[in-house]
C-alpha cells in the first residue's frame, strides 16, 4: 500500500490507481461489523434492498409484508457503534400500503423526493417521500416481478415493468400513462435492467430462459437474443433457439460501465455477456445456487481493480471476481436464503437481505485496533464512553471557555 | 513494543485470516501455468481399460480437470485451444507472367504445427458433462471396432472428413452431413448403426461414442454409489484419503479416485482442506 502512496506523490501513478487499489483491499476485506447494524423493521422477509444514487445516505428496502422502509446509512453521532435507524415507514396501518408482498423497490435516479414500488398486488406506485403518499398508481394484470427506472434517462422517463404476462410494459413516469409494449418473450418476464451506458437500451431476462436486449425507440423487436453457446448450435440440446440460460433466467444486472451483462439461472450458472455483441465470454463461475422462483437482486462492485460480483447463494452471499470467475469468499451471517443485495460504492459496503427479516451490513475491516487503545481504556472508569477514533476527537475548544 | 500498524504482507489481503490461502494437506499445483495435457493425461490413467475390453477409447470428463485446478475459466480456454487444430493450410500462389505461366506452389508449414489432440462429445446424462477423448485413440478403436463389418469404409470416409476440417462441433445437422461432407442418407443411416452418431433431434445428430453405453450405465452406477457413501458418512464429511482406502462396493467399477475427480469438479461435494488432507463435504442442493 506504501508503494502505492509514494508513486502517487512522486507522480508515477495515475490517482485513480490509489483509488482503485484502496477499493478493491476493502473489499476484500469485507465483514460482519458488531459495531454496524441495521434497524430491524420487517416482520417478514427483505425482497429488495435500493441505496439513493445521489449521496448514498438513504436506502430503501421492501419485504414480503408489503411494508416499505427508508434507512438513513450516515453515521454522525461520532462513535463506531451505530444503528442505521429507519427515518420512515409505510407500514401496515397507511392507507396505501401495498396489499402483498413488494418485489422491487427504487428511488428516483435524481433526488429522493420520490420512489417507485412494484408488488404482487399487480400496482406499481409512485411515491412522494415527504407525505408518504402514492402520487401515481399503474394497475397491471399480473404479479408485477420487476420494475427498472433508467439511472441515465435525459430523454424520456420510461420505467420498464417485468410482469406475469410476457409482455414488457413500458410506462411514462412524466404524463402518467403506458407508452408501448416490448413483445417477444413467451413466459413471464423476471428481470428488466436499463443499460447505465445508453439511455434506450433495455434488457429483460425471463422464465422462457431467454434474455432479450431491446432498443425501446425500436417497437418491432428485440435487438438482441444473448446465447449461451455462442451460436455454436451443436452444443445445445436442440437446434431451435437461443437461450442464455437452461432453465428461468431470474437474475439481470449490468456492471458499472455498461460493458458487461451478468444473469444467473435455475440451472445453477452464472454468465457474463458482453452487452455491446451479446456474446458469452465463456467465464466459468461454477455452481452458483440459485432455487429462486422470483427475481434475485445481486450487485456489481465498482471502482475497484478487479471487479467483484456479490451473488446471494443459499444462505450466503458469495463474492466472485468478475473477470476470471474465481470465488473470492463467502459472507455467511444470514439465518435463512438471502434474497437481494446491494453494493454501496462510496464506501465499499454491502447490505444484504434476506428470508429472516434482517438486513446485514457487511463492512470492510482494515486493521485491528492498536495496543496502546485497549491500556488507555482500561485505564479509565467503569462509566467511560466507548473509545472514540483519535481524528473524531475534540482537539480545538478550550475548557477555560 | 509498540507496534501501531498491523504488518501487511500483502497489498490487497490486509488480514491474514486463520483459513488463510494456505492449503495445507492438499496437493497444490496452482503456481505454474496451467499444464491441462498433464492433467488429463493423468486422469486418462486412472480410466480402465480391461473393463471393457480395449473396445473403448480413454474417456476423461471436462469437468474432472476442475478438480485439479482452481481456475475454471482458464481451463476451459486451455481445453478449446486442444480441441482446435491449429495447423496452417499450405498457400497457393500461381503467379502469371505475360508469357510464361508460372506455376509457384509455395507450401509453407507452421513450425508451431499443433495438430488436433482432443475430441469433445456430449455424454448425454447431463447438459454440462463433456467427455474429451484423444483423437488417434478414438480413431483406432473406432476403426477396430468396425472390422469385417459393411459400414466400414463409411465410418472411416467420415472420420477423415471430421480430422481434416478440424470441426469442433458436437453435433451435426442434417444440411451440414449432406452439404459439407456429402454424405447420402443410407450412409448416415450406417453412420447411426455403427454408433458414431447418435439421434439428438429430428435431422440432427451427436457425435458419439461406439459401445459407450456400458460406460455411461457404470459412471452413473458408480457415481451415484460414491456419493451415497459420502451422504452415509457421520455428518455427510470423509477424508479423501479414507474414502480411496475404503473397500469399492460391487457397483463402483471404476477407479475411486476417477469418481472422485468427477465428484468434485461437478460441485457435488466441497472439497475442504484440512490438516489431516482434504475433507469432501455433500453439497445439499
Amino acid at each position: 500500500m506504501l508503494g502505492f502512496l509514494t508513486a502517487r506523490q512522486a507522480g508515477l501513478d495515475d490517482p485513480l490507481r490509489l483509488r482503485r487499489a484502496e477499493s478493491t483491499r476493502r473489499v476484500f476485506g469485507l465483514e460482519l461489523n458488531p459495531d454496524r447494524d441495521v434497524d430491524r423493521i420487517h416482520g417478514n422477509g427483505i425482497n429488495t434492498i435500493d441505496i439513493e444514487a445521489v449521496e448514498g445516505r438513504y436506502m430503501l428496502s421492501g419485504g414480503s409484508d408489503g411494508i416499505i422502509v427508508v434507512y438513513d446509512l450516515e453515521n454522525y453521532s461520532g462513535k463506531p457503534q451505530y444503528t442505521c435507524k429507519a427515518v420512515c415507514t409505510v407500514g401496515r396501518s397507511s392507507r396505501y400500503v401495498h396489499k402483498f408482498s413488494v418485489e422491487t423497490v427504487q428511488w428516483y435516479p435524481y433526488d429522493t423526493g420520490m420512489f417507485v414500488s412494484s408488488s404482487f398486488d399487480k400496482t406499481m406506485k409512485v411515491w412522494d417521500t415527504e407525505t408518504l403518499k402514492p402520487a401515481e398508481v399503474f394497475e397491471f394484470e399480473g404479479n408485477v416481478y420487476s420494475h427498472h427506472l433508467s439511472p441515465i434517462a435525459r430523454k424520456h422517463s420510461l420505467i420498464a415493468v417485468g410482469t406475469k404476462y410476457p409482455k414488457v410494459q413500458l410506462c411514462d413516469l412524466k404524463s402518467g400513462s403506458r407508452s408501448h409494449v416490448l413483445q417477444g418473450h413467451r413466459a413471464e418476464v423476471l428481470s428488466v435492467r436499463w443499460s447505465p451506458r445508453y439511455e434506450h437500451i433495455l434488457a429483460t431476462a425471463s422464465a422462457d430462459s431467454k434474455v432479450k436486449v431491446w432498443d425501446v425507440r425500436r417497437a418491432s423487436g428485440s435487438l438482441l437474443d444473448l446465447d449461451q453457446h455462442k451460436g455454436d448450435k451443436s452444443k445445445a440440446s436442440t437446434e431451435a433457439v437461443n437461450t442464455a440460460h437452461n432453465g428461468r433466467v431470474n437474475g439481470l444486472c449490468f456492471t458499472g460501465d455498461g460493458l458487461y451483462i451478468l444473469t444467473t439461472g435455475t440451472d445453477d450458472r452464472m454468465r457474463l455477456w458482453n452487452s455491446a455483441t451479446g456474446e458469452n465470454t465463456l467465464v466459468n463461475y461454477g455452481k452458483v445456487c440459485n432455487e429462486s422462483r422470483k427475481k434475485l437482486q445481486f450487485a456489481v462492485s465498482r471502482g475497484c481493480s478487479p471487479e467483484f460480483v456479490f451473488v446471494p447463494c443459499g444462505s450466503s452471499v458469495a463474492v466472485y471476481a468478475l473477470h476470471t470467475g474465481e470465488l473470492v469468499t463467502m459472507l455467511r451471517g444470514h439465518y435463512n436464503n438471502v434474497d437481494c443485495c446491494e453494493f454501496h460504492p462510496d464506501y465499499q459496503e454491502l447490505y444484504s437481505g434476506g428470508k429472516d427479516c434482517n438486513i446485514l451490513a457487511w463492512v470492510p475491516v482494515l486493521h485491528a485496533s492498536a495496543v496502546e487503545d485497549e491500556s488507555n481504556s482500561s485505564n479509565k472508569d467503569a462509566a467511560s464512553q466507548p473509545s472514540v477514533n483519535p481524528a473524531l476527537q475534540d482537539a480545538w475548544s478550550s475548557d477555560e471557555d | 513494543m509498540n507496534r501501531k500498524r498491523a504488518l501487511i504482507s500483502d497489498t490487497f489481503k490486509v488480514k491474514k485470516s486463520r483459513n488463510g490461502p494456505e492449503k495445507f494437506g492438499v496437493v497444490c499445483n496452482g503456481n505454474g501455468p496451467v499444464d491441462v495435457k498433464s492433467s488429463l493425461e493423468y486422469l486418462m490413467t486412472l480410466f480402465p481399460r480391461k473393463l471393457f475390453n480395449d473396445a473403448l477409447p480413454t474417456i476423461v470428463l471436462k469437468h474432472q480437470l476442475y478438480s485439479l485446478h482452481n481456475d475454471k475459466t482458464l481451463v476451459d480456454k486451455e481445453v478449446v485451444r486442444w480441441l482446435l487444430s491449429l495447423r496452417k493450410k499450405h498457400i497457393l500462389v500461381i503467379v502469371m507472367l505475360c508469357y510464361i505461366v508460372i506455376c509457384h506452389v509455395c507450401a509453407s508449414q507452421n513450425k508451431l504445427r499443433e495438430q488436433a489432440e482432443l475430441l469433445m462429445f456430449q455424454l448425454g446424462f447431463d447438459t454440462e458433462a463433456f467427455g474429451l477423448t484423444f483423437i488417434s485413440d478414438y480413431k483406432a478403436k473406432v476403426l477396430a471396432g468396425q472390422e469385417g463389418k459393411v459400414t466400414r469404409a463409411t465410418v472411416e470416409r467420415f472420420l477423415e472428413k471430421l480430422l481434416t476440417s478440424s470441426c469442433t462441433d458436437l453435433s451435426f445437422s442434417k444440411e451440414k452431413m449432406l452439404r459439407e461432407f456429402l454424405f447420402t442418407d443410407s450412409e448416415i443411416t450406417q453412420l447411426v448403426k455403427s454408433g458414431v452418431l447418435t439421434v439428438r433431434d429430428a435431422g440432427s445428430w451427436w457425435l458419439s461414442i461406439p459401445n459407450s453405453g456400458k460406460f455411461t450405465k457404470y459412471f452413473i452406477q458408480g457415481r451415484k454409489a460414491v456419493l451415497g457413501m459420502v451422504k452415509k458418512s457421520k455428518y455427510s464429511e470423509v477424508l479423501q484419503a479414507e474414502l480411496e482406502e475404503r473397500r469399492t462396493i460391487a457397483q463402483v467399477k471404476f477407479n475411486m479416485k476417477y469418481h472422485i475427480h468427477d465428484i468434485v469438479g461437478a460441485d457435488l461435494v466441497e472439497s475442504i482442506p484440512t490438516t489431516s488432507g482434504a475433507l469432501l463435504r455433500f453439497v445439499e442442493s
